[in-house]
């Protein structure tokens, strides 16, 4: 069977019509180029092999002389994954305008390597999409009618708002919704420990949750050693995606054409599976009952390393027991693997040394997240894998927060008034502060609008994330922003929620300022602006400081000044910004030697609690967690269904035959960002469903096909994308569809029934929606598909 | 003719990412709607017993190429010294003929209906840089150079010279299943031959 990865598209545009359609979104991309830079009408004319893109090469091009119009090249970071550190790029400047990108050799993260999304930054920066300038709501919430403010009215606007509800409702009543970690986020942290409100919303589904189940088993997160191993296993985890620039596509082949032998745990065959020797197709959600299955298997069949365990490990007599009755033939119909599969990779995994695990965010999607992420922890453990050259190495993000010095979150000041006042701990109370800081999780911040429970939320500021796409239960998240006392919206572009907000905060691309710095893996590097900001804008980094000064925080915002802030974490580095930006690669450290077998040391690691106690009280790895006994938690791994599946609601299954979930990564887009950029949107131009070639015959549906998904709580209307790469009883679709693009005559989609939003599909009230220590939202529920009646063209 | 220019296309490296697709779009500020190169992708087995694979393909810069041969306007040529596939689009009909012709479907057409496809990024190696397509491959399944040099560095990746009528200058390393590199790539060609043709 053959698809074309990006044929879906054309398939829908007949011969006759196709050409009129070029016609037009060639001059409307054009135009649009053109109009907002500014630029002067020869720019398209630029040399033989420039353009702008989205401009037509004509036959005029070639004949003209070559004029080399002024080029400057820039080096800087890219940001098409948000402000973070990344990939080192130069851009590309001609006649003041932002033109492309090439990679940077010279830098170690990337090594001159971009992904695709990288390239198509010009056309972010001139989208149509961008906001211009802040914005103040006139209409009613969600009728989307602004009129233009400055800056000064709208921090003082801001500022007036939060002032009051300080006054009235406690600091506690603001939360600020997090974004992916940005290199912004420890600003985010720092305004909110000055207000005095510990809500800071993080998404509940990423990062946090592996480094908190890891930390309270190994003491340590862990990286998996893939240069040295001979058996690598890739769970729940996306390399190929997630940054294929960024040196994970490169340490996977390089492993791959070494010999070593990869395990894929996932539920589609994606292009790392495609390179794997195994494929263990899980079913979405039951990960915890695979990595119990193969606990049993490795215990039972005495597989561990024994000397490791008596050392180094608490309460393995206690697993012993435990995992009993998790056998492999109790996992086939909860997992969808065949128990001799469970058996084969277990017995292969505990048995060749050294063997790696290279986790992914797949395992923070689940009612059963810290379950499975501690039994892949202890699989870790008792394998003898752990800090050994080639297996996971400990030491890894978590254990610092900032002890010894002033820390840039201000977390020396929380208290335990602060914690208590949390308004839906992502961690439980008695965990928290986890290594950024004190956390709600973000779709709770939401809950208690509604609920008012334990107090309501009055005020929300939403920097870099659009919750109305990119977290779980969007009808309730809707119904909670027309609620809401107060909205603030920051971003680039236009996002999903902006309707809904009181002021909206157009901050600039990371490619029209100069700071901060970021790391570059093993050194830091200056940020270079690459053109003058196109609208009314400031920096992420700015409106934080800004509003802190505002506020009255002035003291713990520089007064206002971002230099002053750069100096002083510039500080520890000995060196000025100045200094930095004259290293057009930035500077390099002394490279960490990697140690290994550091149990003593990590196992002994100070927690980030307010008490300081460490993770591990045995100080050996807690196989048996007393510290989860002891706040009501399950001490060992168990199983928990997601709140809808084959096996926790069989009786739905006559209407709902099949599984549903996401993904959270796509080769082009960043999350429920990107959809407007042409370049990006050829290569996926239409939201899709994921479906075996027999699921979509059964029901008529061939490959392209627009069809309906419908689940018990909303519907989708996508494209059938049909490949044998997924299970027959599970259909999955990528999260984050809402934006059109109108240079390819994109619309753009509902938000709930009907629309492409996989994030309305799910139940976030049920009582097993939710992982009950970390907060996880389940991303699995049952669905029906069908060809839906009327197929657009 | 000096030495002819190709490609190395290793598709075990491939790993889908389409970032030589868009870099090429960037670098040349191609249209919407037209790419001049593509990812093809190939399914065998059924589950849970799949191979996937992927290839990045462009104009092949053929030794014996089909388009050139007829084309009724002599608006393609290859250039003698770099064996180079270039069109002049002054020339061009927009017959379609070049298309109907090439067995890799490479010939583009966009709004003038003229023919574009891939130069190798003659200006860009003029600069001193690579192709678009071979700097930012973050798998480094893509090569160029002279077919000499292409074919030591084939050996080495146990790459074959890609077999067919108009002689295309390229390597290609393929993967079909379990990941093990084919010695015969016949198969793979004629999967993926129709949808090559399905491309524009």
């Amino acid at each position: 069977m053959n698809t074309e990865s990006n044929g879906m598209e054309k398939e829908s545009i007949d011969k006759s019509s196709r050409r009129d359609f070029l016609v037009k979104t060639a001059i409307v991309g054009g135009a649009s180029a053109l109009a907002v830079a500014g630029a002067a009408a020869t720019a398209s004319l630029a040399g033989k092999s420039g353009g702008l893109p989205g401009v037509i090469h004509n036959a005029a091009e070639k004949i003209r002389p070559a004029k080399r119009p002024l080029e400057k090249v820039v080096p800087t970071f890219c940001a098409m994954c948000g402000p973070s550190g990344g990939c080192g790029i130069y851009a590309i400047v001609r006649d003041g305008k932002f033109v492309g990108v090439e990679g940077m050799k010279e830098c170690p993260i990337n090594n001159g390597r971009l992904c695709a999304k990288a390239h198509a930054a010009p056309q972010w920066v001139y989208s149509e999409q961008r906001l211009k300038y802040p914005l103040r709501r006139v209409g009613k919430k969600g009728e989307g009618k602004f009129e233009r403010i400055s800056w000064n009215d709208a921090l003082d606007t801001i500022a007036a708002r939060l002032k009051e509800q300080k006054v009235e409702y406690g600091p506690e009543s603001l939360a600020v919704l997090s974004p992916a970690h940005r290199t912004y986020s420890p600003y985010m942290y720092r305004f909110l420990t000055a207000h005095g409100s510990p809500n800071y919303g993080h998404s509940g589904i990423c990062a946090m949750q592996r480094a908190f189940c890891f930390s309270y088993t190994l003491g340590s997160s862990t990286r998996p050693d893939i240069r040295n191993t001979k058996l690598l296993v890739i769970w729940a985890k996306q390399p190929v995606y997630a940054g294929s620039s960024k040196g994970a596509v490169h340490e996977l082949l390089e492993a791959k054409s070494k010999g070593v032998k990869i395990i894929a745990i996932k539920p589609t065959m994606e292009p790392d599976v495609a390179l794997a020797d195994i494929w263990v197709p899980v079913r979405p959600g039951t990960d915890a009952a695979l990595a119990l299955a193969m606990l049993h298997v490795v215990v039972g069949e005495k597989l561990y390393d024994s000397a490791f365990v008596e050392k180094w490990t608490y309460g393995f007599e206690r697993l012993e027991k435990h995992v009993k009755k998790y056998t492999p033939e109790w996992a086939e119909p909860i997992t969808g693997v065949k128990a001799e599969q469970i058996r084969e990779v277990a017995r292969l995994y505990a048995t060749t040394k050294p063997a790696c695990v290279d986790y992914g965010n797949g395992f923070e999607h689940a009612t059963s997240c810290n379950d499975a992420l501690r039994a892949v922890a202890i699989l870790m453990a008792i394998s003898g894998n752990l800090d050994k050259p080639g297996g996971d190495l400990l030491g890894g993000a978590t254990g610092g927060g900032g002890e010894g010095r002033k820390s840039f979150t201000l977390r020396e000041r929380y208290t335990p008034e602060l914690v208590d006042k949390l308004v839906w701990p992502e961690f439980p109370k008695a965990f928290q502060p986890m290594t950024e800081g004190t956390s709600s999780a973000y779709y709770g911040i939401f809950e208690s609008v509604l609920t008012e429970k334990p107090y309501p939320v009055r005020a929300i500021i939403a920097p870099g994330t659009q919750p109305t796409v990119t977290t779980r239960g969007t009808h309730r998240v809707i119904e909670a922003l027309k609620k809401l006392d107060f909205y603030v919206v920051v971003d680039v572009t236009r996002t999903a929620d902006m309707d809904y907000a009181d002021i909206v905060i157009p901050v600039a691309s990371m490619y029209e300022i100069d700071h901060p710095f970021e790391s570059t893996g093993n050194g830091i590097m200056a940020r270079n602006k690459v053109i003058e900001p196109l609208g009314d804008y400031k920096s992420d980094y700015e409106f934080w400081i800004d509003l802190g000064v505002r506020m009255g925080y002035g003291k713990d915002f520089w007064n206002g000044s971002i230099d002053e802030c750069m100096k002083e974490q510039l500080a520890p580095h000995k060196i000025t910004m100045a200094e930095l930006r004259a290293n057009p690669h930035g500077v390099t450290f002394e490279p960490m030697t990697e140690k290994f077998e550091k149990y003593e040391q990590v196992f002994s690691t100070p927690s980030t609690r307010l008490s300081r106690a460490p993770y591990l009280p045995q100080g050996r790895v807690a196989i048996y967690n007393t510290t989860f006994e002891e706040n009501g938690f399950s001490p060992l791994p168990e199983w928990v269904e997601p709140p809808e599946s084959p096996t926790a609601t069989p009786e739905l299954l006559k209407r709902y035959p099949l599984v549903f979930s996401d993904f959270h990564t796509s080769k082009v887009y960043t999350a429920g960002w990107l959809r407007n950029v042409p370049y990006l949107r050829e290569v996926m131009p239409d939201p899709t469903v994921q479906l075996h070639p027999e699921t979509a015959k059964s029901r008529g549906i061939e490959h392209g096909d627009w069809v309906i998904v419908e689940s018990l709580y909303s519907s989708m209307k996508v494209r059938a994308e049909v490949n044998p790469g997924t299970r027959r009883d599970t259909v999955m679709a990528l999260h984050g569809w809402w934006q059109g693009c109108d240079e390819l005559n994109k619309p753009g989609f509902n938000l709930l029934e009907g629309g492409a939003n996989a994030n309305s599909m799910y139940n976030t009230r049920h009582p097993q929606a939710w992982d009950p220590v970390v907060t996880a939202n389940s991303s699995q529920t049952l669905v029906q598909v069908k060809k839906a009646d009327v197929q657009p063209r | 003719m000096a030495e002819q220019l190709g490609f190395l296309l290793d598709s075990r490296r491939c790993v889908q990412c389409h970032s030589c697709q868009v870099a090429c779009k960037a670098a040349h500020g191609i249209e919407f709607g037209v790419s001049w190169r593509k990812i093809l992708d190939y399914w065998e087995g059924d589950f849970p017993h799949v191979a996937n694979r992927a290839i990045s393909l462009s104009c092949l810069h053929c030794e014996h190429p089909a388009c050139v041969e007829i084309c009724p306007a002599a608006a393609i040529s290859k250039r003698p010294e770099d064996g180079l596939v270039v069109v002049d689009r002054n020339e061009c009909v927009g017959c379609r003929n070049c298309y109907e012709a090439c067995p890799y479907g490479a010939p583009q057409f966009g709004a003038d209906g003229k023919m574009q496809k891939c130069d190798l990024c003659i200006d860009r190696r003029a600069a001193g840089k690579q192709p678009a397509c071979v700097a930012t491959c973050p798998g480094d399944a893509l090569a160029f150079g002279e077919m000499g040099e292409l074919a030591k560095l084939a050996a080495k990746k146990h790459a074959h010279r890609l077999k067919g009528k108009t002689d295309p200058a390229a390597f290609v390393a393929l993967a079909v299943a379990n990941g093990k590199p084919a010695d015969d790539i016949g198969p793979f060609l004629r999967a993926l031959k129709p949808q090559a043709k399905k491309l524009s």
